[in-house]
């Protein structure tokens, strides 16, 4: 019976990994470090507007390489479904977008059982935007090849939930080992910083890039883009590598963003030679506010909530109804424990809106 | 008296020559010693690079350690600036590393005694103003160090709320001296000092993490989770704490989840999990009893039929013999085997 019961349920169930034939199955354990490689399933919940779902897309892309880039969602899948599938595959973080009357939400939750941290994006842009607002924008191409490092600002303040926050966000991109890293695989970084005064989180994508520091600008064009230089007005090469043009204005601050490479990183930037750190931004840029932190995923007892009593309005999908009742369910176990109504109260609330 | 000034003249002459004589020697020695490369002569403080029984995160930091040592090496070698070092000066400068290793040893001791007798403070010895010159450098130092830092953070806040203070004038003032006074790099340092206390990166796994962690937390049987899970949930219920060790519990359990560590509070499904491991072990357990009889109903099958095959044979083997011995009676014009006695039957 349990068999039979299977098939019928993988045939709604249609998130599907398309596998691509380079690689065949990712891998589930970091053979160097030993530990498990997160893995992130980014959906929606409910009909997402035009720029929200390329907001999804630009999110997938940031979370590559170990996330499902073509997942396919059908109306009638359930949390529960997705929960299905993410055992097996070694799926453990679920980023969900929905939107309200009010504003879009965020869920990030790990998924057996875990917290689920829910933002209201007050403001975003998508990765686009963003291009066309550069003058030369920049995407190599292995740059989606490797995770990307995070940097957490201003979180240290020592909230509890802070805290949760920083863990969670820490932990939803696998570990870096100083050891056997290279410094090529490390192309990308996402930026979270928290500002007190306005309990707003910025969120920021960008790509790095090492640019040696100390070779004139011609030089270092000259090698990088192996194009033959104007020499027409030049009486001689002498005053091509002598001439020092006016720096451009980032090299003016490079002193605070320099780094001695450890190892060659390419022909231009070689190993212990002073190489200068810049940023270019890509990808959504997102202002969150945390506002509600649950025990379980989108269930459980509210551990934190900005609110206090609820006060979102209700979800106008009439498609949630199953995934209510499947919630109002698992809640239902952890509403005995609870001590104070308010709490209660606040559940039922909530899952009404989710 | 001659004798006398011949042995008073002969002593000299001769510690003259014993004094020359050993410093030839050594000379010859040191020669000697010269023509040795150090890696024979000297025993290596860093022993061989060992890789086999370490982890594979250490043996990676080992082979990178070690790849870094001989990049320095060849660079230290080929630079023509830093002379090379014979045998001998190697030699010198490790009998120089014992001695200052005892001196300061010694100075440790000393300087302990000192201590303690700085409640009394009346007794000035060297070490003491030593020391207390050193607070004073240090002193000086924070409070420089605080300076800036301060008012860098008040310029900033002069900018954004345009509250301007007595103080705060002054400070900034005095830091815009600073800035032109003091280098870049000095100011960078301390940018990213203050920066460096708010900042948290992603998880970062160092080679010595392992050491700490070679004692593991076992496993608990499941069993025994539910105890605990089950105390767990009474403590809960309890009225007095219950509310205080519910929320730690639950921040705590959310932390552990986020971090990856697997948290089973929840006793249902432990029960459930248990009950399903029950399962798993009755089908094994079942799967395993139906092997066994097959094959021992195999076994017998083909001892049985290894048996009826050989009866079988025995049997064939009769037939042929009697058909065989029938055969010799069916010749053309045989009357026939005996039927018996034609007057059969009467006397």
């Amino acid at each position: 019976m349990a068999r039979f019961r299977n098939r019928k349920k993988k045939v709604f169930v249609k998130p599907i990994v398309k596998k691509k034939q380079e690689q065949q199955q990712q891998p589930n354990v970091d053979p160097i470090t030993g530990n498990k490689i997160p893995k992130s399933f980014v959906f929606s919940r409910g009909k997402l507007p035009g720029p929200l779902r390329q907001l999804q897309m630009d999110l997938r892309k940031l979370m590559l390489p170990y996330t499902a880039l073509k997942l396919k969602e059908k109306k009638r899948n359930n949390l529960k479904d997705f929960l299905n599938v993410a055992g097996p595959m070694g799926v453990t973080h679920f980023l969900i977008l929905s939107k309200t009357e009010t504003s879009p939400f965020l869920r990030v939750a790990k998924t057996p059982q875990g917290p689920t941290l829910t933002f209201k994006i007050h403001e975003y842009s998508l990765a686009v935007d963003i291009a066309q607002s550069q003058l030369r924008p920049r995407c190599p191409q292995d740059l989606f090849k490797n995770s990307p490092l995070i940097v957490l600002s201003g979180f240290a303040t020592g909230d509890e939930h802070l805290k949760l926050t920083t863990t969670l966000f820490k932990n939803i991109f696998p570990d870096i080992d100083i050891n056997t890293v290279k410094l090529s695989s490390c192309q990308r970084i996402v930026l979270l910083n928290y500002n007190k005064d306005t309990k707003l989180i910025d969120f920021r994508h960008y790509s790095i890039r090492l640019q040696p520091v100390g070779v004139s600008r011609r030089i270092r064009k000259f090698v990088q883009n192996h194009q033959v230089p104007d020499l027409r007005n030049l009486q001689d090469v002498s005053d091509f590598v002598t001439k020092s043009g006016y720096g451009s204005e980032s090299e003016a601050d490079e002193e605070a963003a320099t780094v001695t490479l450890t190892s060659d990183l390419s022909r231009v930037n070689r190993a212990s030679t002073k190489s200068a750190v810049k940023l270019q931004e890509i990808g959504p840029r997102m202002t969150l506010q945390l506002i509600k932190v649950e025990g379980g995923l989108c269930s459980g007892e509210v551990m934190f909530s900005e609110y206090g009593n609820g006060g979102y309005k209700k979800k106008p999908d009439g498609q949630e109804d199953s995934e209510k009742d499947n919630e109002m369910e698992g809640s239902d176990d952890d509403n005995e424990e609870e001590d104070s109504d308010e709490d209660i109260e606040e559940n039922e609330e909530d899952d009404e809106e989710d | 008296m001659g004798k006398k000034n011949e042995k008073t003249l002969n002593e000299p002459v001769s510690t003259l020559d014993l004094k020359s004589m050993i410093h030839e020697n050594a000379l010859f020695f040191d020669k000697l010693i010269e023509l040795i490369p150090a890696r024979f002569y000297l025993s290596n403080e860093k022993d061989k690079p060992w890789f086999q029984g370490l982890s594979k995160a250490e043996k990676a930091s080992a082979k990178k350690q070690s790849r870094e040592n001989i990049k320095k090496a060849r660079r230290d070698r080929l630079d023509p600036e830093k002379s090379t070092k014979t045998t001998l000066d190697l030699l010198k400068e490790n009998l120089e590393k014992e001695k200052v290793i005892k001196e300061s040893d010694e100075e440790e001791i000393e300087v302990k005694p000192i201590m303690s007798d700085l409640g009394n403070g009346e007794e000035p010895s060297v070490t003491y103003e030593e020391l207390r010159q050193r607070l004073r450098r240090k002193i000086e130092e924070l409070r420089g160090g605080r300076n800036t830092g301060g008012s860098d953070k008040g310029k900033k806040k002069i900018e954004k709320k345009g509250n301007v203070q007595k103080k705060r004038k002054r400070d900034s003032g005095e830091e815009e001296k600073k800035v032109t006074s003091s280098t870049d790099r000095d100011n960078v340092e301390k940018d990213m000092e203050e920066a460096a206390k708010e900042l948290t990166f992603s998880r970062v796994k160092l080679g010595d993490e392992e050491k700490h962690g070679k004692k593991k937390k076992r496993k608990l049987s499941k069993f025994k989770e539910l105890e605990n899970a089950t105390k767990l949930q009474e403590a809960k219920k309890d009225p007095e704490k219950g509310e205080v060790i519910a929320k730690k519990h639950s921040w705590k359990a959310a932390m552990d989840r986020a971090a990856g560590i697997k948290v089973h509070d929840d006793p249902k499904l432990l029960k459930q999990s248990i009950q399903k491991e029950k399962k798993r072990h009755q089908k094994n357990v079942e799967k395993w009893n139906e092997r066994v009889e097959t094959t021992e109903k195999l076994k017998t099958e083909k001892q049985q039929k290894r048996s009826d095959n050989i009866a079988e044979k025995i049997h064939q083997k009769k037939m042929r013999r009697i058909a065989k011995r029938e055969k010799k009676l069916l010749r053309p014009g045989f009357e026939g085997r005996k039927d018996g006695f034609i007057n059969e039957g009467s006397t």
